[in-house]
């Protein structure tokens, strides 16, 4: 594999043999499946899901940008991908090959006019982070600000059409069996472009730095426009550790209840209070500190959701009714209806299942006084990916929600990390 | 032909030398003049084109006689091949003087030569654009096979070969690593070509090309040499 590498065919020859490998191997389980009884499928399906998330993983690390993300983004992706292959793509997210410093010299002169050593006190020739869409520099202003310097890699917009029209094209198998819908990969580009532009991004952060003001427990960065254009985005320096460094620490239960308590509220705050959402929940964008801070480092991708949908939400998170009764079957379809889709019945059962056998659990309709939901159990994630799966399988899910479960997936995944207890249905109830 | 070409280097290594020795009032104005003459041609070279200035018009933007002009440079293509020498050896230097770049991976350096190379033509694209259709007439004084456009490329093709043996290993020659100086040549002449038809802002493909396909070559280089 290593040699393979080092020849170098070629970025697209690398991509277009990944695309075969997985797909290839997707086939192969669904041929096999066919052949194979029940249970020996199951075993089956697992150790494809392996091989397949293994050499996703090697092949998107040995690709620059584009595809990294976009690894990152399925492996995030509800019900997308398996879970196997999930925890695999997990492994992807902090580490992204970089640009040198003579590139990093030639992006920020020609996008902010001067040398870095021009521009601010200080710069660190080497990042200390990989952003997927380039990497982050240490750096001092003129000021004396501690600042991180996102930098693009040159030419990332076109890689990304490229990388998508490979994708589709080599993701076919993975899409007719349902693994890989159509609308997801839309959806997932249309983001990924829009990553590009730093100047959103920054006017993201200032966004989020308004509205979240409220959470007094949610650090947002600071930008510094006059060290920013599309390609550069130069932001005050956070505080706090990353999610496996926080862990390392061994936090008490106490913290990691408090703080997974803070994620819960902020992921509710964000939807139902300020209708948008933070919506790259992988690790490395959270930061965490010791007073059960969050600090946000990255805000390339946020969704900003419609009204309908937020009031749609509203009427829905802790329906206190049955679910399969014709009040909650009326809420869903007029929504659908709203959207412009027909909800099928498949879907809606699919949706109704979702309801029953997930959030129900997690969110009790009516919970007692200071009911704590335990993420330490590993059976919520598997409930999750399931019933995603389900809705995904039947066509039912909204382009809107792609973005939304996936960073449910994202908040579930952590507070599990962090086998954190959390009064889930209290604090929903406070943005209802 | 190997021995020929790399005895170049050397040569030019020495007469870089010299052009850094400090020299008096006279050679100075001189050089000045020279410098008022190679920019106000440059600058009608990129406005009005290359057929169409003369050294009459290139005297008039100079400010100076036109029997002057030839005290320096016996044709306009002489003028343009001096501004091309120039461009080859700022960008040697740049890379040959930068101690960061010294220790920096081989696929770096070569990216740092081609690109000071190209931010120096960067001024005069339509000129260039140009210069390289001239450049392609066999008979043409521009042209890649008169000799002194040959000692440019032997000077080029000799600093890339230093930085070759610099990065790679000397015990495991292959005919890989023997030709690569000069399809470097050829492949800046490549990416000039991309570079002239990069219409992206800032002409942020041809960084992508350059990063990407020096990655490339360098890694194939040196599995040819394993």
């Amino acid at each position: 594999m290593s040699s393979q590498k080092d020849t170098t065919t070629g970025r697209a020859l690398r991509m277009a043999s990944m695309g075969a490998g997985i797909a290839g191997s997707y086939v192969g389980y669904l041929l096999q499946r066919a052949f194979l009884g029940e249970a020996k499928g199951k075993i089956k399906l697992k150790s494809t899901h392996m091989r397949a998330a293994r050499r996703m993983a090697d092949e998107m690390q040995a690709l620059r940008g584009p595809a990294m993300k976009l690894g990152q983004m399925l492996s995030l992706q509800t019900g997308v991908l398996p879970d196997e292959i999930l925890a695999e793509l997990a492994t992807l997210q902090m580490e992204a090959p970089g640009m040198h410093p003579s590139l990093v010299r030639v992006q920020i002169k020609g996008s902010l006019g001067r040398e870095p050593e021009e521009i601010f006190k200080q710069f660190t020739a080497e990042p200390f982070a990989a952003a997927s869409l380039g990497q982050v520099h240490h750096a001092i202003t003129r000021e004396g600000h501690r600042v991180a310097v996102k930098i693009q890699y040159p030419g990332i917009r076109r890689a990304i059409e490229n990388d998508f029209r490979l994708f589709r094209t080599f993701a076919m198998p993975a899409q007719a069996s349902g693994h890989i819908p159509k609308s997801a990969i839309d959806e997932i580009e249309k983001q990924i472009i829009a990553e590009t532009d730093y100047q959103r991004e920054a006017d993201n952060i200032d966004f989020f730095a308004e509205r979240l003001a409220p959470l007094s427990f949610v650090k947002v960065p600071r930008v510094f426009r006059e060290y920013s254009s599309d390609k550069v985005l130069t932001m005050s320096l956070m505080t706090g550790r990353h999610l496996e460094d926080f862990l390392a620490q061994r936090p008490s239960q106490k913290l990691r209840n408090q703080l997974g308590a803070h994620l819960f509220e902020l992921f509710y705050f964000q939807l139902l209070k300020i209708e948008a959402l933070h919506a790259d929940p992988h690790w490395g964008n959270y930061l965490f500190n010791d007073d059960a801070g969050i600090s946000l480092v990255d805000f390339g991708c946020v969704k900003y959701l419609s009204s309908e949908t937020v009031t749609y939400l509203r009427s829905v998170f802790l329906y206190p009714g049955a679910s399969d009764s014709a009040d909650f079957r009326r809420l869903l379809e007029t929504y659908y209806e709203r959207a412009g889709e027909k909800l099928l019945p498949a879907a809606r059962r699919a949706l109704l299942g979702f309801v029953d056998n997930f959030y129900r659990k997690v969110y009790p309709p009516k919970p007692e006084k200071n009911q704590l939901f335990d993420f330490g159990d590993a059976t919520i994630l598997r409930d999750f990916l399931r019933e995603s799966k389900n809705l995904v399988r039947t066509m039912g899910v909204l382009t809107e929600f792609i973005f939304i479960g996936r960073t449910e997936m994202g908040l579930y995944q952590t507070l599990h990390r962090l086998r954190a207890r959390v009064p889930t249905s209290q604090i929903v109830r406070k943005y209802l | 032909m190997g021995t020929k070409e790399k005895a170049a280097p050397k040569r030019v290594t020495r007469r870089g030398v010299t052009a850094k020795r400090p020299v008096g009032r006279r050679a100075q104005n001189k050089a000045a003049i020279r410098k008022r003459i190679v920019t106000a041609a440059l600058s009608l070279f990129q406005t009005k084109g290359f057929d169409a200035t003369t050294t009459k018009a290139i005297a008039r933007k100079a400010g100076i006689a036109e029997g002057t002009v030839f005290n320096y440079f016996r044709t306009k293509e002489d003028i343009a091949l001096h501004f091309f020498e120039q461009e080859v050896d700022q960008a040697i230097a740049s890379v040959r003087d930068n101690p960061r770049l010294r220790k920096a991976p081989l696929e770096e350096k070569l990216f740092a030569l081609v690109h000071s190379q190209l931010e120096f033509l960067a001024p005069y694209e339509k000129f260039i654009g140009a210069a390289f259709i001239h450049a392609l007439k066999p008979a043409s004084p521009l042209g890649i096979f008169s000799h002194r456009a040959q000692e440019l490329r032997h000077r080029y093709v000799g600093f890339v070969q230093e930085l070759l043996d610099e990065s790679l290993p000397k015990n495991q020659y292959s005919a890989l690593s023997f030709l690569a100086p000069e399809v470097f040549w050829i492949y800046y002449l490549g990416a000039l070509l991309f570079w002239l038809h990069d219409s992206s802002p800032g002409k942020q493909h041809t960084l992508a090309f350059l990063d990407r396909s020096l990655a490339i070559g360098v890694s194939v280089l040196k599995q040819g040499k394993r």
